[in-house]
Formats: C-alpha cells, sequence, structure tokens
C-alpha cells in the first residue's frame, strides 16, 4: 500500500499496555532511579510532552461529528462533538502528533472536515475530562484512518 | 582557402571550444560528493503513527540510560532532570536530539558546508572548508552547538562544541554539559540508508566516552519539509500534570 494514500487498515490495532508491557527486570539497587526513567522519560520522551496525561492502556472508542479539525503545531487537535444517550451533546478534546506525522502516514489538512461523522478510538484522559490521545479514526463509510504501515 | 588554412581554422576553433570546456573546480567539488537528497528519518522513530508516540515502549532511550558511564555529577544531574521532567515542555530538539528524534530530517550536502535541517526549523551549520572552531573565548554555548567538519572519503566526520545542556531545551534530552565534545560520523551505506555514530565525551558527567549507532532511513511519504511555528500550543499544566486547553474560539 502506497503511504501516500490514506491508510485503510483491515482490522483495528490490538489494545495494548505499552507503557508497562516491555519493561525489563533491573538489579534493584538501582530500581528507583531505572524505574522513573523507564517508565516516564523513555516511555515517552519522543513527544513535545510527557504523554502521562494519557491512560495508554486504555482504548476508547468515541462517535461523534468533527466540529473542527486543527491541523497545527506543536500538536493536532479533532475537536468532536459527542451526544450521550440522553442526548446531551459534549465536546471532546482530541490531541494527535503533530502534522509532519500525520502527514508521514499519508494524512493531510483536509482529510476530516466539518460535519464528518466519525469514530475516534482514544487514549482517554487520566484525569477524567473530556479528551484524549487519537490513536485511530474510522470513516462512516468504514474506512480506518490510523497509521500507515502497521 | 587552401586546404592548410581551413585545417589551421578548424584546430584553433577545437582549441577555443576545448579551452571553454574547462570544469569549474567546484563543480567538480560537488560531482564527488555523496547523494544525500530526500527526507530522512531516524530508524527507530521511522514508523511513529497519529499519535506521536512510538512503540519502542521499554527500550532504553540514547544517552539516558543509567547505566551509562555516568560519573556522581552526571548521575546527579540524570536524577534532577527525571524529578523535574513531567511537566516540562518542549522548545524542539536541539542537539543531538535532533539527529535522534523521528522529526524529518534534510542534509544538504555542499563542498564548503553540510547543514543538517528538521521539519522544526532547527539547522545545523557543518563546515567542511578546512576552518576550525573559533577560539574558546570566541565561542559560546548554543543549543546547536559549533560544527566543523571533513570528509573521509565518503563518510563526514563532525566535531561539535559548546553545546548548551541538552536537557534545556528538549526535557529528556541528556543532562551532558557544555564541555561536552561530540564527534559524529555520517555515511550513506546504502540506497535509502545512512548510517551514523555520535560519541560524547564530556569530563564533567561522564567517566568514559559514550558511543550510539543510529540510521536514517529516507522517507517516501514526505516530499518536502513544511515548517511552521508552535501557534497552537494547548499542553498547559495544570496541579503539576498536562492537560489540554479548550480549543481558541
Amino acid at each position: 500500500m502506497s503511504r501516500l494514500s490514506i491508510p485503510t487498515l483491515d482490522t483495528a490495532p490490538e489494545a495494548s499496555n505499552p507503557t508497562l508491557g516491555a519493561v525489563r527486570l533491573l538489579p534493584p539497587l538501582r530500581s528507583t532511579l531505572v524505574c522513573l526513567v523507564l517508565l516516564s522519560a523513555v516511555s515517552s520522551a519522543y513527544a513535545h510532552h510527557s504523554p502521562a496525561m494519557f491512560d495508554m492502556s486504555q482504548r476508547v472508542p468515541l462517535k461523534g461529528t468533527v466540529r473542527e479539525f486543527q491541523w497545527t503545531n506543536p500538536h493536532s487537535y479533532i475537536q468532536l462533538l459527542v451526544r450521550d444517550d440522553a442526548g446531551n451533546e459534549t465536546e471532546w478534546n482530541l490531541e494527535m502528533g503533530a502534522p509532519n506525522y500525520l502527514y508521514n502516514n499519508g494524512w493531510r489538512p483536509g482529510t476530516l472536515k466539518n460535519g464528518d461523522n466519525v469514530v475516534v478510538t482514544i487514549a482517554p484522559l487520566k484525569s477524567g475530562a473530556d479528551g484524549g490521545l487519537v490513536m485511530e479514526v474510522t470513516l462512516a463509510d468504514g474506512r480506518k484512518l490510523g497509521n500507515a504501515g502497521k | 582557402m587552401t586546404t592548410k588554412r581551413i585545417a589551421g581554422l578548424l584546430l584553433a576553433i577545437s582549441v577555443i571550444a576545448s579551452c571553454s570546456k574547462s570544469v569549474d573546480p567546484r563543480a567538480e567539488n560537488f560531482a564527488r560528493l555523496p547523494d544525500w537528497r530526500g527526507v530522512w528519518i531516524e530508524e527507530r522513530g521511522f514508523d511513529v503513527g497519529i499519535s506521536g508516540i512510538p512503540d519502542f515502549f521499554g527500550k532504553t532511550r540514547p544517552f539516558l540510560d543509567p547505566e551509562g558511564p555516568w560519573n556522581d555529577a552526571g548521575r546527579e544531574r540524570l536524577a534532577s532532570l527525571l524529578t523535574n521532567f513531567g511537566a516540562r515542555k518542549a522548545q524542539g530538539w536541539g542537539y543531538p536530539m535532533m539527529m535522534l528524534s523521528p522529526a524529518p530530517l534534510q542534509f544538504l550536502v555542499t563542498p564548503d558546508e553540510t547543514l543538517i535541517v528538521n521539519i522544526y526549523q532547527e539547522v545545523r551549520h557543518i563546515y567542511t572548508d578546512g576552518r576550525g572552531h573559533p577560539s574558546e573565548q570566541d565561542r559560546w554555548a548554543t543549543t546547536w552547538g559549533d560544527s566543523i567538519g571533513h570528509w573521509e572519503g565518503d563518510t563526514l566526520v563532525i566535531d561539535t562544541l559548546s553545546v548548551r545542556e541538552p536537557s534545556k531545551f528538549f526535557q529528556a534530552g541528556p543532562p551532558f554539559s557544555e564541555q561536552a565534545r561530540y564527534s559524529e560520523r555520517l555515511r550513506l551505506t546504502a540506497p535509502g540508508r545512512i548510517e551514523g555514530q555520535i560519541t560524547v565525551e564530556d569530563p564533567q558527567t561522564l567517566t568514559k566516552s559514550w558511543t550510539y549507532e543510529t540510521a536514517y532511513l529516507r522517507t517516501p511519504n514526505i516530499d518536502r519539509l513544511v515548517q511552521d511555528t508552535f501557534d497552537n500550543d494547548r499542553s498547559e499544566v495544570e496541579n503539576g500534570a498536562f492537560i489540554i486547553a479548550p480549543a481558541k474560539p
């Protein structure tokens, strides 16, 4: 599949626990410092800020309507209007990587348009606020916009 | 016109033509340089997805390994960095992190200078015209340092000094001192693959030199570096933790 096109994934990425899953055992004498390094810095070093605010072990699907797609530095965002069972609508703040990561995965500024109905799979904010980190987007026609080549 | 005269005229024209074809030495120098065109991404960050977070959890980050050759001062700096890590934001990558990050890079190779530019408008000037570093009193520490280089065959060898402590610019950068010296080697080893090596010597924080091997892959997905400012920073700290600030109206 050309990575220049919008990628369509046949299956959703597996939910995983990347923060804890691969941590190796280390000598106890260094445990405090090493754990801090591995769990705080190492697992989150490639970012404008630490992703410790997100629960990376969780994947939550959100069905809603795109109010705005912000193709911006240092992060892109999807402002998603989500209606609950009682019919109340709330706006969710959904963070993504910087535009260059999206571009490298086939996304473009016009990939999402205001009014698009989508399902966004997120790693939710630990705080419980209406927000999270975008892991995958599924369009109304079933196409999944995720990570090219994965 | 006699045959002799015609032959003489043709000879003269030939001599003039061959003189006009003499090649500019700078063009010859250019032609000897390797072709590093394109946009490159460091190998371990090549598959970073739309979240911006890579799948290398649990792996030790370059130059942050607590089992590295830190001396006592280095270990103290590392501990301090980690204590203050969580609520700090990056201003960019800086050096050496821009060479060890998933941020796309371009190498502009000329005989006199190689420019390394990333998508966040960070630029390294690697002077290869034979000049040395400025004297100690004439240079000062910056986020990207002062670099000079030379070619050993098709390998670019870089020497970098006066780099401001990397963790000041990028929160998870190594806590090396401004006295650190960085020796770097870059070489195209296969089509679309540049292999690199960075060796750090820092008597302030390390007991011995520390080398990290890396590689850059040419990406077919990015045909140009589109650079932009940080004009929508919605990452704010509240009670010591990051939040996503509401969208601006």
